[in-house]
């Protein structure tokens, strides 16, 4: 796939997939399927095996049993790890980071400045922080440092944008601003979004999808936001008045 | 050093380099320009500057890389890794008969270091730093010690660890500047693969960026580089060279590309007017290319605070 996926086309999917550890499974087995345009927001306490998960769809670590399946010739993936695996130290301006997401494969040999050039401009724009565009990464606040990121997943022009907690240096008004441009992305691109967040208020508003994880218990629960708001172990462990108490 | 160069041609050893310290005798004058000036014109004095520019300013290029992922013992480690080399390459030439070039010595060595270096913290007993850490010393000890066992050679073995190359064979110039100028280019090639893989190695893998390829092939030059300099200068400017100019280059400017450039240029500079530093204060060549590398860092750390003032 391009990074123009039919809306409701099947981009990936989770088979009986057990993540975890040197062959030590952290949860039960997953099975979820995730459809281009779907806004996914993956819910749980730290340690409850998020990142795992989304790193063993991106296939970063080894799966301990089950599969992940995508259509033949593969879907274009973009990533925004969290914020400790970046080095915000690199010496690199806004429009390089933005660049990045350009790359595929061994594209960094070949050349194709110039549409490269537009791409970046568009996805700067489309983020409103074209005018960071020549600043220094390192030197930007971490609401700006989120926002280019998420330019960056706009020039990828992916199918599906994985995001781990991509809002949590932001306060409260950065992070609705941050959904508000992922669900933009989504709506304009048809791009899939999957994105990991404390928030419950803020996936309730933005989010079709939700992924609870639950280690303790432990359990799994996908379906819609009703659905899994609804559940018994979603009640368990954030009450009945979750969304009031995580705005 | 032009009148002992002159008068008492330096004897080449079975590795076939010309070796010395470039400490005229203390009671002799210092050293003019004119002497310096008459040196160059009779070709004495152009090669080792130049070998001195160019491996300054190909370690300051990798250099930035190697700063950025964090892995400066790494070349510490790598570049007494191939002095062992180059050692052991002599004493193979003298009691095992063999005709090992110290180049080929010093390149096997760097790397196998390299590859021990390169090896998942997971998948080994010891984490990174302690590899590092052990590789130095182990590499450190064992030159001076076989060092010992070549007592013929203990100038030599002192030149290759500390730095004190006056007189650079041609052929190794050549290998220098050869080297110099392949890994300059495959960095230009790969520059952006270099530089998304160091920022965000996971999302560039994501990608689809082949970035266990970009780092291998990133040590690999760095592992190359190291073993033909270190045997050209020393491994002790040349392990400055691979630090401190990256360091300035990075306190001053604020792009990477930039920093490419400056640092190529500060350890260029190191090279080349710490040979001639050297030559007028009579200071052994390495240490006078590293202490003035020392020098250009902390100069250029100063620039860079006061221009943020102003």
């Amino acid at each position: 796939m391009t990074g123009q996926a039919t809306a409701g086309a099947e981009l990936l999917t989770c088979r009986a997939l057990v993540v975890g550890h040197a062959g030590a499974a952290l949860l039960p087995p997953i099975d979820a399927q995730l459809r281009a345009g779907e806004f996914w927001a993956v819910i749980g306490r730290n340690g409850s095996g998020k990142t795992s998960w989304l790193r063993t769809m991106l296939g970063l670590l080894p799966p301990v049993s089950g599969r992940v399946q995508t259509p033949n010739g593969g879907i274009r993936l973009s990533y925004l790890p969290q914020k400790s695996a970046f080095d915000e130290h690199y010496p690199v301006l806004v429009r390089d980071v933005v660049s990045m997401g350009t790359e595929r494969g061994w594209s960094f040999l070949g050349r194709g400045r110039r549409e490269r050039a537009l791409e970046v401009e568009q996805a700067l724009s489309e983020m409103g922080v074209i005018s960071l565009a020549d600043r220094p990464f390192r030197q930007l606040s971490e609401g700006q440092k989120q926002r280019v990121l998420l330019a960056r997943v706009a020039a990828s022009r992916a199918d599906l944008a994985i995001l781990d907690e991509p809002t949590s240096a932001m306060d409260a008004v950065a992070e609705r601003e941050a959904f508000t441009l992922l669900d933009g992305l989504r709506k304009r691109r048809g791009m899939a979004v999957v994105v990991v967040s404390h928030y419950l208020g803020l996936v309730q508003k933005f989010a079709d999808r939700a992924l609870l994880l639950d280690r303790d218990t432990p359990a799994i629960v996908t379906g819609t936001i009703d659905e899994v708001f609804g559940h018994d172990s979603f009640r368990e462990r954030y009450g009945d008045d979750a969304c009031a108490l995580h705005p | 050093m032009l009148d002992q160069a002159a008068r008492d041609p330096v004897p080449e050893h079975p590795g076939g380099q010309a070796l010395e310290l470039a400490v005229p005798p203390h009671d002799h004058e210092v050293p003019t320009w004119d002497e310096f000036s008459s040196g160059w014109q009779l070709g004495i004095y152009q090669d080792p500057v130049l070998c001195g520019i160019l491996a300054g300013a190909i370690l300051g290029l990798l250099g930035v890389f190697v700063v950025l992922r964090r892995a400066v013992f790494v070349t510490a480690a790598i570049s007494q890794s191939a002095g062992l080399g180059v050692v052991l390459a002599f004493a193979l030439q003298i009691h095992g008969n063999l005709a090992v070039p110290p180049v080929l010595g010093a390149l096997v060595l760097a790397l196998l270091a390299t590859s021990l270096l390169a090896l998942r913290a997971e998948r080994t007993f010891f984490a990174r730093e302690r590899v590092v850490g052990f590789c130095y010393i182990a590499a450190s000890a064992a030159a001076v010690l076989v060092g010992d066992r070549i007592a013929q050679e203990a100038h030599d073995v002192a030149a290759i660890l500390f730095g004190a190359a006056v007189l650079v064979r041609p052929e190794d110039l050549l290998l220098v500047g050869s080297v110099a100028l392949g890994s300059a280019a495959l960095v230009a090639v790969s520059y952006r693969g270099l530089v998304f893989a160091g920022f965000d190695p996971e999302g560039a893998r994501v990608h689809g960026l082949p970035v266990g390829l970009i780092e291998l092939g990133l040590w690999l030059l760095v592992a190359i580089t190291v073993s033909v300099t270190t045997r050209a200068i020393g491994a002790l400017p040349v392990f400055a060279f691979a630090v401190l100019p990256a360091l300035g280059a990075l306190a001053l400017v604020r792009r990477l590309g930039h920093a490419l450039i400056a640092a190529a240029a500060l350890g260029a500079i190191s090279g080349g007017a710490g040979y001639v530093l050297a030559f007028f204060l009579q200071f052994p060549v390495g240490a006078a290319q590293a202490a003035l590398a020392v020098a250009i860092f902390v100069a250029a750390v100063a620039g860079a605070r006061l221009l943020r003032r102003g």
